[in-house]
């Protein structure tokens, strides 16, 4: 146990452990720059006449390595928030940054870089290139990463291989099942190894055993050190993750660490 | 993204829509073909009337009772048939005598039109004329078999002829047209030459026809005068100095005939220059006009490449959010597309050229003799690639700036 102590690794945990938890996510601060910062975010729709506000003046930070689930009923904001958080909608109001960086200050290309590296998105309907194979598809951001095609090809392949894939990369996606589509999209999502995992309700088009592949999937990565923030709408699989996130009408109702 | 992982995206989406490609290179093709094919039909005539009717490189020219100018309307030629008197041999021994910068010269009467006979076979309608054996020597003849008459033949009249190529082959079908015999008027002639095929010009046959020793063709035809007058074929001693024996030949016509300074030519000459020139003026306007039409089917082919980039943008909005979300800059997109209608529209432009070409060997066998430069060719292709690319620009452009979130809620 002495020896334990002092291996920096565990003396590194132990600290987080003995951290009270905190009552909002915000007071969280160690050192050096969050992963990700919100602060005072808003998202409003403009519907003829009327605002639709989908985010209101939603703060939190996530840090590197943390399995954050966010969860809410349907029509609450969450796809919303992980659009902006993944950089593929901007804010009407407030401030995003990521790594440290403003994102509102970014450039087009600026921005297709951090999806492209620092992100990995993983969507409900898979968004896979239909009339592509499986492992097009997981080439895909190592394309727009400038890899040259022997070095992509087999990362590529690689990738499809970690999520037991590896005997079907010739496949398309309606060659497919449910299951296997997402851990293509999951595949793809991780091959160029983003600084963040985003999965919007990933297992919502999925039976309930492909389901508890795929989180078993994702608890392999969190182990594995990947920083995964996922949004469900079902409590059984929030519980898989350490810190949840409650999202209703918009605003963040409550944010705790669960693990 | 470099080029040619565009390159690649672009080949790969053309195959992926097969239909939409192929409407897109029907579109180019049909333009490009019209295009090519109109002007092939424009530069090969007019390089042919250079080179066989007008005679350009073979440097020669005629002396002619009557000019161009002469044919302008009934008044000109009817003061042309009083003032312009038939040319003479004695004409043409003054000229030979003087002659300084004139090369060759001799004379030819004007055709008539026989019927011929050879045993049983009978040609109507064949066209006969009688040449002084220098004029094989000026107009440069390409003889096949045999040999052209001699001036011994000539000067005796003697009953020799020299035929196209179809005579040979239409009356002598087993072979054995040299050294035969062919019967107009039921006086017998012995073939001595025969001409190498020349083809058909505006579906008129070059090969069928019979020469004769001027002299044989004025004795046996009813003399060198009206529609088988004289007419003069001259070459220049020396070519560089071409437009000078012209000149002498005009100057020598009108001392022999002691034209007055203020007189105009009571003759014609025409030389390779004026009929050519006379032919880039009718054809300048003409040939503008005429390639008005497949120019606006060109335009046409751009306007569809536009429309089905325009559709491919639509259609695939989703899937330029999926390559936005993963990392595609706006720059990547753009290409992407450009690329895509850049090699259909290329591609088009290069089936429309081989169509062209095919249409065109098909329009010189049957009609007139094509062409097709080679750099009018790679212009062809150059400008159909670039109409699609430009083509492509506004829906490339329009696909580029896709919001990522927008372009994936597409359906
Ligand atoms: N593009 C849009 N235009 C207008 N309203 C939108 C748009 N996208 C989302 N909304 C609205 O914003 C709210 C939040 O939507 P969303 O983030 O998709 O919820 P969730 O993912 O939690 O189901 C909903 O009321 C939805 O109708
Ligand atoms: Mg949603």
């Amino acid at each position: 146990m002495l020896d334990t102590k002092a291996d920096p690794m565990y003396k590194f945990m132990d600290e987080e452990r003995s951290n009270p938890a905190p009552s909002s996510a915000s007071d969280v601060r160690p050192a050096g720059k969050p992963l990700i910062s919100m602060e005072n975010i808003w998202k409003t729709y403009q519907m003829g006449v009327e605002q639709l506000h989908a985010l209101r003046d939603v703060s939190f930070k996530v840090e590197k390595g943390e399995y954050l689930a966010i969860i809410g009923p349907s029509g609450s904001g969450k796809s919303t928030l992980m659009n902006l958080i993944g950089c593929l909608d901007s804010p009407s109001k407030g401030d995003y940054w990521i790594n440290g960086n403003l994102v509102s200050e970014m450039t087009d290309d600026e921005l297709a870089r951090i999806r492209n590296k620092e992100i990995g998105f993983v969507f409900q309907t898979f968004n896979l290139l239909a009339r592509a194979t499986a492992l097009h598809n997981v080439e895909l951001p190592l394309i727009y990463a400038g890899m040259r095609a022997g070095e992509r090809h087999d990362k590529a392949q690689a990738a499809l291989a970690s999520v037991e894939l590896g005997d079907r990369v010739g496949h398309k996606p309606n060659e497919l099942s449910g299951g296997q589509r997402q851990r293509v999209a999951i595949a793809r999502a991780l091959v160029n190894h983003p600084s963040i995992l985003l999965a919007d309700e990933p297992t919502g088009a999925l039976d309930t055993k492909t389901s508890h592949e795929i989180m078993e999937l994702f608890e392999k990565l969190h182990e594995e050190g990947n920083t995964i923030i996922l949004v469900t709408h079902e409590h059984d699989i929030a519980e898989r993750a350490h810190r949840v996130i409650t999202i209703r009408d918009g605003r963040i109702e409550s944010d705790k660490k669960t693990k | 993204m470099n080029n040619l992982e565009a390159l690649k995206l672009a080949i790969a989406a053309i195959l992926a829509h097969k239909l939409r490609s192929f409407l897109t290179l029907l579109g180019m093709i049909i333009g490009v073909t019209a295009f090519m094919v109109v002007l092939s039909v424009l530069v090969g005539f007019s390089a042919y009337v250079d080179e066989k009717i007008a005679g350009v490189g073979s440097n020669s020219f005629t002396i002619r009772r009557f000019n161009f100018e002469d044919f302008k309307d009934t008044d000109t030629i009817a003061e042309a048939q009083r003032r312009n008197k038939e040319l003479t041999f004695d004409e043409l021994e003054f000229i030979k005598e003087r002659a300084q910068y004139i090369g060759d010269i001799g004379a030819k009467a004007l055709p008539n039109s026989r019927e011929i006979k050879r045993g049983g076979e009978t040609l109507r309608d064949i066209r006969i004329e009688g040449v002084e054996p220098v004029v094989a020597i000026i107009d440069k003849y390409d003889i096949a078999e045999g040999r052209f008459f001699t001036d011994t033949e000539n000067n005796n009249s003697m009953r020799v002829a020299y035929v196209g190529s179809d005579i040979a082959k239409k009356l002598f079908p087993q072979g054995g047209a040299l050294g035969g015999e062919i019967t107009i008027s039921g006086i017998p002639y012995k073939i001595v030459g025969i001409q190498v095929e020349k083809g058909t010009i505006f579906g008129q046959p070059q090969d069928s026809f019979v020469q004769f020793p001027i002299k044989t063709y004025g004795a046996n035809f009813g003399g060198l005068r009206g529609s088988r007058g004289l007419y003069f074929v001259a070459s220049a001693k020396d070519d560089k100095q071409f437009a000078e024996a012209v000149a002498e030949a005009r100057q020598l016509m009108r001392v022999k005939r002691r034209l007055e300074f203020s007189e105009k030519d009571n003759f014609g000459i025409l030389t390779p220059d004026a009929i050519s020139g006379f032919k880039d003026s009718v054809f300048g306007s003409i040939g503008t006009v005429i390639l008005i039409v497949p120019t606006i089917a060109l335009v046409v082919g751009a306007i569809v490449v536009m429309n089905i980039m325009l559709v491919a943008v639509t259609e695939r909005t989703k899937e330029i959010g999926i390559r936005k979300s993963m990392g595609a800059r706006q720059t990547d997109i753009l290409r992407q597309f450009l690329f895509e209608a850049g090699v259909l529209a290329g591609l088009g432009g290069v089936v429309g050229l081989i169509l062209a070409f095919l249409i065109g060997f098909i329009i010189t066998i049957y009609i007139i003799p094509t062409r097709i430069y080679l750099s009018a060719g790679i212009l062809a292709i150059v400008v159909a690639g670039g109409i699609g690319v430009l083509a492509g620009l506004y829906p490339a452009w329009k696909a580029a700036r896709l919001d990522p979130i927008e372009a994936l809620r597409a359906e």
